[in-house]
């Protein structure tokens, strides 16, 4: 009897096992065979991006405008929060998406992978002028003269300021690093040992490469394969910050850490003056009620270079799609219509890669605009080197906050940080 | 006795039966991966593109990398300050709450806790408390005039600042394995002691503690495992800063991973750390057999 109860249960075990592998691989083989054969269905698009929540909104208001606009194709936006290791599994097992929303500096590194597909002839073929486009944004989505995507939104980072500090103080809007250094003095306020207002935040260590630049250096050599900051400029921006730091008492460090959007210290007056991106622009304006603030483009270095560092995002379309020429439909009528773009940017309050969209009143009527357009005039992009982030987040950015922490003179840091980002650059080149 | 032997066969059969489920899935999803691991860790596998036998050069590349041996320095300073405490404290904890009482009801419920909410979420609350400025901690001692340090932006409190979040959330667990270890100890034992005049020093030294040998067993590699795969708590909280203190080698490999795509040297730092896993079990092996159960 016993025997013959435990035959059963393995039968019903195995059984089960086995119909559930077989029913899954089935309803995915129907699928595939599904949009191939029947033409008079419309084809579906997967879109793939790590925006939740409002992006994720923003993202369906586009994706709904285009399947209304025509009847041929139908997209459908998935959120995958760990997008990219999902992406890495779908390439390489099929499942891959279509087209997939693209933090731009990953495109030298998977670009070489053969997993982005080039939309050069696309480009060509459809008219698409590369000029109306950032030309750093374009870069950043090239690799070895081939064009992977087409950028969405670029960001730089300029001077945000507390206007009514400013002006209590008698103080201008900075222009350039000296009156940078004056300001962030002047409006610093200690209590005893608390600080109460800090002049300038310092609580990013990775905007060195944005200072670096400013001062007339350069993160990268020419060839883009080992580090050029361990030069004058580099020890100009270290001296700088060890004056705010450690004479001007600025800052301190940790002063900004885990205050989130409404305790932010900007907002609620504990901070006069933060280098940030126009991300922020709607965080200072919902929360900030009581708070005037200006924003004007980066302060120049000592010998007058401007400087900050672009990113953002773009669209990509994926090699292992089986529509691409739906897919690049889709990027086009988005990205390369500029009432489509004009939808995007005032859905989503980002500023868009495609040029012409900025001569909308949209932008040229709203004055928090102007000081961002300015910046990405002479924005450069990082260095298109795949191991980049490796050597700022491993080499330099650790190095720097000994610096910061005043355990390491500003030679030190300079030395060993260019050692170790040359070290971790060879690491991680393709190339080995 | 045939009849028994038959019995155990039976439920041999069924325990075996029972296990299947489970065996497979450690199968497939563990066991497998381990060996393909090992394979991968002799390739230049990047997932996308290529996987090229390259013999030891990621062995030996491992050796040249600075980073790397620092994060091992990292969580062995982690280990050996965190499992003491961890053993010490959920084991005085579980001693304070050893007794039938409505008030000890709430008390474990109190101190259990913190396990309860994730990793993640509490480390944000942490965040706050350990805030220079504005935080509970550095507002408590301004009570007694002294300026706590920047908790999670000095390199010298950074680590301590971890053992201290994640001690906060892992005491509740051992507290409860040591509660059961408690529970299990013979009360005739005590007794017998008493009439031979022990005190409770001599009480804990000589019964509970060697009869709850195997429970400290269980909890003191159970945290070792844990302490040298740290992670989410520390990258929520620092970011591996400041300096790289607080950088730990599953952060390395993951990023070497999947951020760099460098699979094949990803599988061989992994393999170095199941090492290390392995060496410090043993060694712990070694100390709590040192000890003998007196029953």
């Amino acid at each position: 009897m016993k025997k013959w109860m435990s035959t059963i249960v393995v039968g019903v075990i195995l059984v089960g096992l086995l119909s559930g592998c077989g029913s899954s691989s089935g309803n995915t083989g129907k699928s595939s065979e599904g949009t191939g054969k029947e033409t008079n269905k419309p084809v579906e698009l997967t879109f793939w991006g790590d925006w939740g929540g409002e992006g994720q909104k923003q993202f369906e208001t586009m994706v709904n405008a285009f399947n209304e606009s025509q009847d041929k194709i139908r997209v459908k936006y998935v959120l995958q929060q760990d997008m990219i290791t999902k992406f890495l599994t779908a390439s390489t097992s099929g499942g891959s998406p279509d087209i997939m929303f693209w933090d731009r500096w990953r495109t030298s590194l998977y670009a070489p992978k053969n997993v982005l597909h080039p939309i050069d002839e696309y480009l060509d073929r459809d008219g698409i002028s590369r000029s109306d486009y950032y030309d750093e944004a374009l870069k950043e989505l090239s690799y070895k003269d081939k064009l992977y995507g087409l950028p969405l939104t670029v960001d730089a980072r300029a001077l945000f300021y507390n206007k009514t500090m400013f002006k209590e103080a008698g103080l201008e809007a900075p222009t350039n690093w000296a009156e940078l250094e004056q300001a962030a003095a002047k409006l610093t306020k200690w209590n005893g040992n608390k600080l109460e207002v800090a002049g300038l935040s310092l609580g990013d260590p990775g905007l060195f490469s944005m200072y670096v630049q400013q001062a007339g250096g350069k993160m990268l050599n020419d060839a883009g394969d080992a580090t050029a900051f361990n030069s004058e400029a580099g020890k100009e921006v270290l001296g700088l910050w060890g004056r705010l730091l450690n004479e001007h008492k600025a800052y301190k460090l940790g002063f900004e850490q885990g205050l989130g959007e409404g305790q932010d210290a900007f907002v609620t007056g504990k901070l006069a003056m933060n280098f940030t991106g126009p991300w922020m622009l709607s965080t200072y304006k919902k929360y900030g009620k009581d708070l005037d603030f200006g924003i004007v483009p980066p302060p120049a270095g000592p010998n007058g270079d401007k400087a900050s560092v672009m990113g953002g995002f773009g669209l990509v379309i994926a090699e292992g799609s089986k529509h691409k020429e739906e897919a690049w439909e889709f990027v086009k009528w988005w990205l390369a219509n500029k009432d489509n773009v004009l939808l995007w940017s005032k859905t989503s309050l980002n500023i868009p890669g495609f040029k012409p969209a900025l001569e909308d009143p949209f932008f040229k009527d709203d004055p928090s605009w102007k000081p961002f357009l300015d910046t990405l005039e002479f924005a450069k992009i990082r260095p298109q080197h795949p191991g980049y982030s490796v050597m700022e987040v491993d080499g330099l950015i650790p190095n720097l906050q000994l610096f910061l922490e005043g355990k390491q003179d500003a030679d030190t840091t300079l030395k060993k940080s260019a050692d170790q980002g040359d070290r971790l650059l060879k690491d991680n080149n393709l190339l080995k | 006795m045939f009849r028994s032997r038959n019995l155990h066969g039976h439920q041999a059969r069924m325990a075996y039966l029972f296990i299947t489920p489970t065996l497979l899935l450690f199968g497939i999803f563990t066991v497998i991966p381990v060996f393909m691991a090992f394979y991968l860790s002799f390739t230049n596998y990047d997932v996308l593109s290529r996987m090229d036998w390259v013999g030891f050069s990621n062995y030996k590349k491992l050796v040249g990398d600075s980073l790397l041996w620092q994060t091992f320095l990292n969580v062995f300073y982690y280990t050996i300050v965190f499992v003491p405490l961890n053993i010490l404290l959920s084991l005085l904890i579980a001693l304070l709450l050893n007794r039938a009482s409505r008030a000890v009801k709430l008390f474990r419920t109190l101190n259990y806790l913190p396990t309860l909410t994730s990793a993640v979420a509490a480390a944000t609350v942490w965040i706050w408390v350990l805030h220079p400025e504005y935080g509970l901690l550095n507002g408590f001692l301004g009570y007694f005039g002294v300026t706590g340090p920047a908790w999670l932006s000095e390199t010298s409190t950074a680590m301590l600042s971890i053992i201290m979040v994640t001690l906060w959330q892992s005491l509740g667990s051992n507290m409860i394995i040591y509660l059961a270890g408690l529970q299990g100890v013979p009360d005739y034992l005590y007794e017998s002691s008493k009439l031979d005049g022990a005190n409770a020093f001599h009480r804990f030294r000589y019964i509970t503690w060697p009869q709850l040998r195997p429970t400290t067993f269980l909890v003191s590699t159970m945290s070792i495992i844990g302490a040298l795969q740290l992670f989410d708590q520390a990258f929520v909280l620092t970011q591996g800063g400041p300096a790289n203190a607080t950088k730990t080698p599953v952060y390395l490999i993951y990023q070497q991973g999947f951020n760099q795509l460098d699979m094949g040297y990803a599988s061989a730092q992994a393999f170095v750390l199941a090492l290390c896993i392995l060496a410090f079990s043993l060694i712990n092996m070694k100390l709590s057999r040192a000890e003998e159960p007196i029953v």
